[in-house]
């Protein structure tokens, strides 16, 4: 506010127009904060002419004519107002004309928002006004592209230059890390090093860029944003089975380089706008990826139901203006915004939006006729999978056989067997050795030499009652046969409400001889086409039905598969009411075509879908293993199946979301009309408001010309309007802010869910809206995005630190260097996994528990090193249940999944420490990571060669080489392998 | 070059020799990066990161030690004495509005299971369900207007630590790590002791940093095996590999290092790897509580079943405390569920008080004559808390009398020792029955403030930047309590 007295010149101070254009902004800025509506301070209020005549607490303060009579003045001119930073000389001369000149009013009341102040953001705040394109500043550079154009100028303009560009193998490292999050093998940076192609550099950025491996980097990021997780949280925190379509819909998203604004569209309103896309529908779960309160719904007491639903609503609203805006619309929810130009009844305009949003889980597709579309959709994707298979099975069949003829057994690679729910010995009661699932007998059911003896007429066994929950599982019994013949019935049974629902391993009913899964009026199960049980009466049998998240069921009988595995229509959660375990009988009640006539020797119950690798070993079966296997084939046959395993498992993942699925959703419901709530206290409603968005953000745009009682649908379609309309100042930059941070580890603006106030400004503001201009004339390509940063000379440059530069921007705010970067947890954790060979690539489906559970009220997770090939899948794959963290990826800085995290922490502590250096996880795989370089070479300094290549993509010095195979001759190459892991090149990217 | 972990030049004892030691030291640089932020080391004691660094004032204390006796404490048959809910037992209590309880029964009042008596010099009144407790009622303060927003345990027990009934907020003791930091770097700033029997209410989320740097999240020490997670390697690696290797890596740390001079984070992470082998030793020499003299196992209780869990507890807060970690959180009270492992009496209170009561009553009290003895409450607070109380009225049919109570929000009692509190003084009251506070009604948010105040802290400087807000421990409430301050 420095108006220069000449710019007053020829104005009257007389005139509304003086009081509008150099009074109005004053008192805005200067005087309004303590000054305003809410709760003025000494009574007075200067927004509305009544106010300032009306004066305060010492009664008159504006004497119209008379500045020396007036109170005001006396107190400005005697510096004592404001209290802190009085007037300059030119602000005090604007009031005294004003006042001399009658003190005329203007607009009134005033707009608070008018102008941006000392303590707060007004209209005129950067991140409201246009986007505009500016022209990239002209530099010496004629290579420059227009990205460096900006940032050279600025470099320029402080005395200083850019780095030199990095060298080949520094930048293969860094763009893996960058697309993928993961490292290159020693083969990928040798092809791109060696790769004299003037374009070998874009053509390896495309390159990455096609592969799925990229949607998961970039999912990871914006999961973290979405506060995904995977549990209700809050008191009970149970798992919710069904919430990962919604992680493979954000990686599928990416990978298919969505346009980011029908990206958002589909986040907003997917379910909406396409109600027939399943796509679509599942898109729907980023507003309900928040923890949620179960209890607090169902309590007694409708006021605090009421309180629950409003801190729903503030959640949906805080999350959608940061994630899309930038802008902190949840801070209005009690009282206009203290320092952006939200109004308090836009945020209810916005809860009002999304008022209709509720968490649930319904089915990703309705309708026959849909059903039928997406059948024959899935047609294509059946067959190019059945093809890669094939061929999967013929590297697989070599691998096997090639493992088989050694008949040497990799102990170290067998996975312990997996720890069950429940567990029921019958050594000489019924007692469940895990858990509290014990059993009683029924009818003439026994117990006698270790077995449970049922007679096949009216003797079943059955468990008590739990509410625990159960989706993907795992029935398996030990159980011999009385009479191969005989008319069948339950061996094993989960069954809720008596047998209304139930699931079970069912012998020989449907089919005679044969084993099947039953289900109520076989509801979600069909025969298995298995072969006719051929053991002799009284011969063990091992039976195992697995059931998973994506509905596949699969039947083993001793270790081995058992018929043609099927896609079910649905998974059974077992968790609403109370189930129980039955042994003997199918379901319902005793009757004869019911019970099964034999011995069970043992039976487990796991509350997940266990791999057949798993079940082999249960059934004691000799087996290869995948790491096994995978150490039997050759290096191309490892690549080769590698390829295979993530193009079969892509395609999976399609192939999952085109199939009519229960999934975690929104589950819309009309709302009532809305009322701005008094300090946000729902016991005190006042005017009725309709839906709606922030006028600062494009006024036009942001009326939703809605009436207040309008469909849900209509609301959900136009807040995406309005958020994704190119004339929205905020999404574009937003959008682009946020994928620079995720490049630079800072964005251009600092706090990329924050564009108000209490935000960054931006470094470069010509570069940021020459990006977000840019960004939406390709389309809303990421991609392009990703490609215009990482092609960039200001991205490729060396990370050498430069004591001249750090003196005058220690940050790097204005990017003289690449700035050097820890891994991310995920990224640690899944490199770990990538250098030792023993990654699981494949892409998609039901989350992997890296824990297990107990239910006692409230779900409690214990965290696990599960062991197994399954496991060794990237870690965005695990279930992110709220308090069932891992403790790894905690240490390193993985973020809460209760609440956004548009940034990480990146710490260095003593705790990281120790858990590299003694973590289960790490050691087991640096165990692998051992074994993987022994079959390398036999001699020591090869294998520390090829360490280096892998762990670091660099060949190791002749000091490094002796000293490592100096240590690795006393202590072992799994020693060594640790202390790989723990070192600070291992952790950091140049 | 690390040598064994007995070679490390270890800090002198005193905060400030170990400053100058440090400022000498290569890796200054380095350790205030693992310390906090640059300035952090401002206020000369204590390396903090927050923005605007405590002491805001002149401390009482230093540290914390807090009890959370989980599942709801009936304050009216231990700590707040209501002679007219004796005159009114077995009638219902007189309202306007029928009471909102969690399970919605509302049977007839019922007097106090335990007998009260005025202790000590103070004449406070505390029944006989804490004996050992009454006879050091003269040292402390309570307050029995406490009112919570929900009585609804998990929301319940988030608010009581973390001040938002809501997920995603740090902990009383993430903000102190965060404000304070640590007096040891042997130790972390925040351990959480949980009940052997089970976590509390909502799990690890009560010790969770929310949107604090992960450092700052409570260290759980577990209750079986070693007391941190990875603290030796999951795997029999002899002690000369561990040694060697930890060497190797110090060497290609430092090699890593050179070729990058000046990059302070990069140096942290040595310094990380020595702060680990010392955390290494101290963590077993702090949990041996073996070494302890036996008049000192003898008054905890340690070795008495009914006791041994608690006192283990109290006796390793006490040391974790002498060794300079900042808050220790005691869980007293296991998991929710059948048989009843916590203060969670709906069904009968005799047991169920009766039963934790035992576990905790001569701990508690030991740990403050300990304390005392040791000079430790000259600038250590203790904290006596539960997520809310328990009605006056049984949880049976209206016309009834039962044996339990249900959970009651509108008023009940917390205690504290320490400096800068009236000692042996009570503030606060509840109606004539002990349902409603009715004089100095307390939130969380003052509890929370008060307890920032006594630890040098003004509640409304402690802040950090967090979508959009400046978000403190008191959101926007809370009062500093003057009433319990001396």
């Amino acid at each position: 506010m420095a108006l220069a007295p000449s710019s007053l010149a020829g104005e009257e101070p007389t005139n509304e127009s003086f009081f509008d254009q150099h009074v109005a902004p004053l008192l805005v800025t200067r005087c309004l904060e303590c000054h305003g509506n809410t709760t003025p301070k000494a009574e007075l209020n200067l927004t509305t002419a009544a106010g300032a005549i009306k004066g305060g607490e010492s009664g008159t303060v504006i004497v119209p004519g008379k500045p020396n009579a007036s109170y005001l003045w006396e107190r400005i001119s005697g510096d004592e107002m404001p209290p802190e930073t009085p007037l300059t000389p030119e602000e005090k001369s604007i009031l005294h004309r004003w006042i001399e000149g009658g003190a005329k009013w203007g607009q009134d009341p005033i707009d608070p928002f008018l102008h941006s102040g000392e303590k707060r953001a007004g209209y005129d705040w950067w991140s409201f006004q246009p986007l505009r394109r500016p022209d990239p500043p002209i530099v010496d550079d004629k290579e420059a592209q227009p990205l460096d154009a900006f940032i050279v100028d600025s470099l320029q303009k402080r005395g200083l230059q850019p780095s030199p560009r990095a060298s080949r193998r520094t930048l293969v490292r860094r763009l893996y890390f960058a697309l993928l999050g993961l490292p290159p093998t020693p083969e990928e940076i040798n092809a791109f090093v060696n790769n004299p192609a003037p374009d070998a550099y874009e053509r390896l950025a495309d390159r990455l860029l096609d592969s799925p491996h990229y949607g998961e980097r970039w999912a990871r990021h914006w999961l973290d944003v979405a506060r995904y997780g995977e549990s209700m949280g809050f008191e009970r925190d149970r798992i919710r089975p069904h919430a990962w379509p919604y992680r493979d819909w954000v990686i599928h998203a990416f990978n298919t380089n969505m346009p980011y604004d029908e990206f958002v569209r589909l986040q907003l309103a997917g379910d909406v706008l396409y109600p027939e896309d399943p796509l679509a529908v599942i898109a729907s779960g980023f507003l309900v990826a928040a923890p949620w309160d179960e209890v607090g719904h169902t309590q007694q007491s409708q006021a605090m139901r009421n309180v629950v639903r409003q801190d729903e609503l503030e959640d949906y609203v805080g999350t959608v203006a940061q994630t899309f805006l930038g802008l902190t619309a949840n801070c209005a929810r009690c009282h206009d915004h203290k320092f952006d130009p939200i109004y308090q009844h836009e945020y209810f305009q916005l809860a009002a939006a999304l008022g209709g949003v509720r968490h649930g889980e319904r089915r990703s597709a309705q309708g026959e006729e849909t059903d039928a579309r997406l059948a024959k959709a899935r047609v294509p994707l059946t067959r190019q999978i059945a093809e890669l298979e094939e061929r999967l099975e013929m590297i697989d069949g070599r691998g096997k056989s090639r493992k088989n003829a050694t008949r040497q057994r990799d102990l170290a690679s067998i996975p312990p067997a997996p720890k069950p729910f429940a567990l029921w010995e019958f050594n000489e009661d019924a007692r469940d050795s895990e858990g509290d699932l014990h059993g009683t007998l029924h009818g003439g059911a026994r117990i006698e030499n270790g077995r449970l003896i049922l007679d096949g007429k009216d003797s079943f066994m059955s468990t008590p009652t739990t509410s625990r929950t159960l989706a993907a599982k795992t029935l398996e019994v030990w159980v011999t046969l009385e009479n191969v013949n005989q008319p069948g019935g339950g061996v094993m049974t989960i069954d809720l409400n008596s047998g209304k629902i139930f699931d079970a391993i069912v012998y020989g009913e449907r089919e005679k001889r044969k084993w099947s899964a039953g289900s109520e009026r076989n509801q979600r199960t069909k025969s298995f086409r298995g072969p006719r049980e051929e053991k002799a009466d009284g011969e063990l049998v091992h039976v195992a039905i697995v059931y998973q998240d994506d509905y596949w069921v699969f039947a083993y009988v001793n270790g081995s598969s058992y018929g043609q595995p099927y896609q079910s229509k649905a998974v059974q959660t077992f968790s609403a009411t109370y189930w129980r375990v039955l042994f003997g009988k199918r379901s319902g009640h005793p009757g004869k075509d019911r019970h099964f006539a034999g011995s069970i020797e043992r039976a487990q119950l796991h509350e997940r879908a266990l791999s057949g690798e798993e079940i082999s070993l249960a059934a004691g079966q000799a087996l290869v293993t995948e790491n096994e296997l995978i150490s039997a084939l050759t290096l191309e046959e490892r690549a080769e199946r590698r390829n295979l395993l993530v193009e079969v498992s892509n395609l999976r993942t399609l192939h999952r979301m085109l199939t009519p699925r229960q999934v975690y959703a929104v589950v819309p419901k009309q709302p009532k009309p809305y009322h701005r709530l008094d300090r946000g206290n729902p016991k005190d409603p006042r005017e009725i408001v309709a839906p709606g968005g922030i006028a600062v953000a494009s006024a036009t745009l942001a009326n939703f010309d809605l009436k207040p009682d309008a469909p849900e649908s209509e609301r959900r379609k136009k807040l995406a309007e309005w958020i994704t309309h190119p004339k929205n100042p905020l999404t574009a930059r937003v959008i682009v802010n946020r994928i620079w941070h995720y490049h630079f580890g800072v964005g251009l603006v600092d706090t990329p869910n924050d564009f108000g106030f209490n935000g960054g400004q931006p470094t470069h503001p010509d570069l940021l809206d020459w990006l977000a201009t840019e960004f939406m004339e390709q389309k809303w390509s990421i991609k392009w995005l990703h490609k215009t940063i990482l092609t960039s000379a200001t991205y490729c440059q060396s990370s050498v630190a430069n004591r001249a530069a750090r003196g005058i921007d220690a940050d790097n705010r204005l990017l003289w260097r690449y700035p050097p970067r820890r891994l991310e947890a995920e990224v640690l954790r899944d490199s770990i996994l990538r250098v030792s060979g023993a990654l699981n690539p494949t892409v998609g489906g039901p989350s992997v528990r890296d824990f297990r559970t107990y239910l006692n009220n409230t779900q409690f997770y214990e965290p696990l090193d599960q062991q197994g090939y399954d496991f060794q899948r990237r870690s965005i794959y695990r279930l992110w249940a709220r308090s069932g963290r891992n403790p790894l990826l905690d240490v390193f800085d993985c973020p809460d999944p209760s609440t956004t995290a548009p940034k990480r922490a990146v710490t260095t502590t003593p705790l990281q420490a120790l858990s590299l250096l003694n973590d289960a996880f790490v050691l087991r795989v640096a165990g692998l990571f051992a074994a993987r370089l022994e079959q390398t070479s036999t001699n020591d300094s090869e294998r520390v060669q090829h360490s280096y290549r892998l762990a670091y993509g660099r060949e190791p010095s002749e000091t490094e080489i002796k000293r490592a195979t100096a240590f690795i001759s006393e202590h072992g190459l799994s020693a060594f392998c640790r202390v790989l892991f723990n070192t600070t090149e291992f952790l950091y990217i140049d | 070059m690390i040598h064994s972990p007995n070679s490390f030049h270890y800090p002198p004892a005193g905060r400030r020799d170990f400053l100058s030691w440090i400022g000498n030291g290569l890796g200054s640089a380095a350790l205030i990066h693992l310390l906090g932020r640059d300035g952090a080391l401002r206020s000369a004691e204590v390396p903090g990161e927050a923005s605007n660094p405590p002491p805001h004032h002149e401390p009482k204390a230093r540290r914390a030690i807090h009890i959370f006796m989980c599942g709801g404490l009936s304050h009216v048959d231990s700590f707040d004495y209501k002679p007219e809910l004796t005159k009114h037992h077995g009638k219902s209590l007189q309202t306007n509005e029928r009471p909102d309880v969690f399970f919605g029964k509302v049977g007839l009042l019922h007097k106090n299971f335990w007998e009260f008596k005025p202790r000590g010099k103070s004449g406070l009144w505390v029944s006989e369900l804490f004996p050992h407790t009454a006879e050091i009622a003269d040292e402390l303060t309570f307050i029995h207007s406490m009112a919570a927003e929900t009585s609804n345990h998990t929301p319940a027990t988030f608010q009581a630590n973390s001040g938002f009934r809501l997920n995603g907020f740090p902990v009383l003791g993430s903000w102190l790590s965060f404000g304070m930091g640590s007096e040891t770097d042997d130790l972390p700033a925040y351990i959480v002791l949980p009940d052997p029997r089970g976590l509390p209410a909502g799990g690890s989320i009560n010790w969770t940093n929310g949107f604090l740097p992960a450092r700052h999240q409570g260290v759980a020490f577990q209750t079986k095996g070693t007391p941190i997670h990875n603290l030796r390697p999951a795997r029999k690696i002899s002690a000369a590999t561990d040694l060697a290797s930890q060497e190797l890596i110090a060497a290609m740390n430092r090699d890593h290092l050179q070729q990058r001079a000046g990059n302070d984070v990069l140096e942290a992470r040595v310094r990380s790897y020595e702060m680990a082998a010392r955390m290494q030793v101290a963590v077993p020499e702090v949990s041996d509580l073996e070494s302890e003299p036996p008049e000192i196992a003898e008054l905890y209780g340690l070795h008495e079943e009914r006791t041994a869990e608690t006192a283990r507890q109290c006796l390793l807060a006490r040391r974790l405390i002498e060794r300079g970690v900042r808050f220790v959180q005691i869980f007293a009270g296991g998991a929710f569920g059948r048989p009843r492992n916590n203060w969670d009496s709906h069904e009968n209170v005799v047991e169920g008080h009766g039963r934790e009561a035992g576990r905790l009553d001569r701990p508690l009290a030991a740990l403050v004559q300990d304390m005392k003895r040791r000079g430790l409450l000259d600038d250590t607070l203790l904290l006596c808390t539960s997520e809310f109380g328990r009605t006056p009225f049984s949880q049976s049919a209206d016309d009834a009398l039962g044996a339990g109570r249900d959970h009651s929000q509108y008023g009940f009692t917390v205690f504290l020792a320490g400096p800068g509190l009236k000692k042996g003084h009570a503030f606060g009251t509840t109606d004539d029955v002990g349902y409603k506070a009715v004089e100095n009604p307390v939130t969380w948010y003052d509890f929370h403030a008060t307890v920032l105040h006594l630890l040098g802290i003004d509640h409304k400087r402690l802040t950090f930047y967090h979508n959009g807000i400046q978000r403190r421990l008191t959101n926007v409430h809370g009062h500093v309590i003057d009433g319990v301050l001396a």
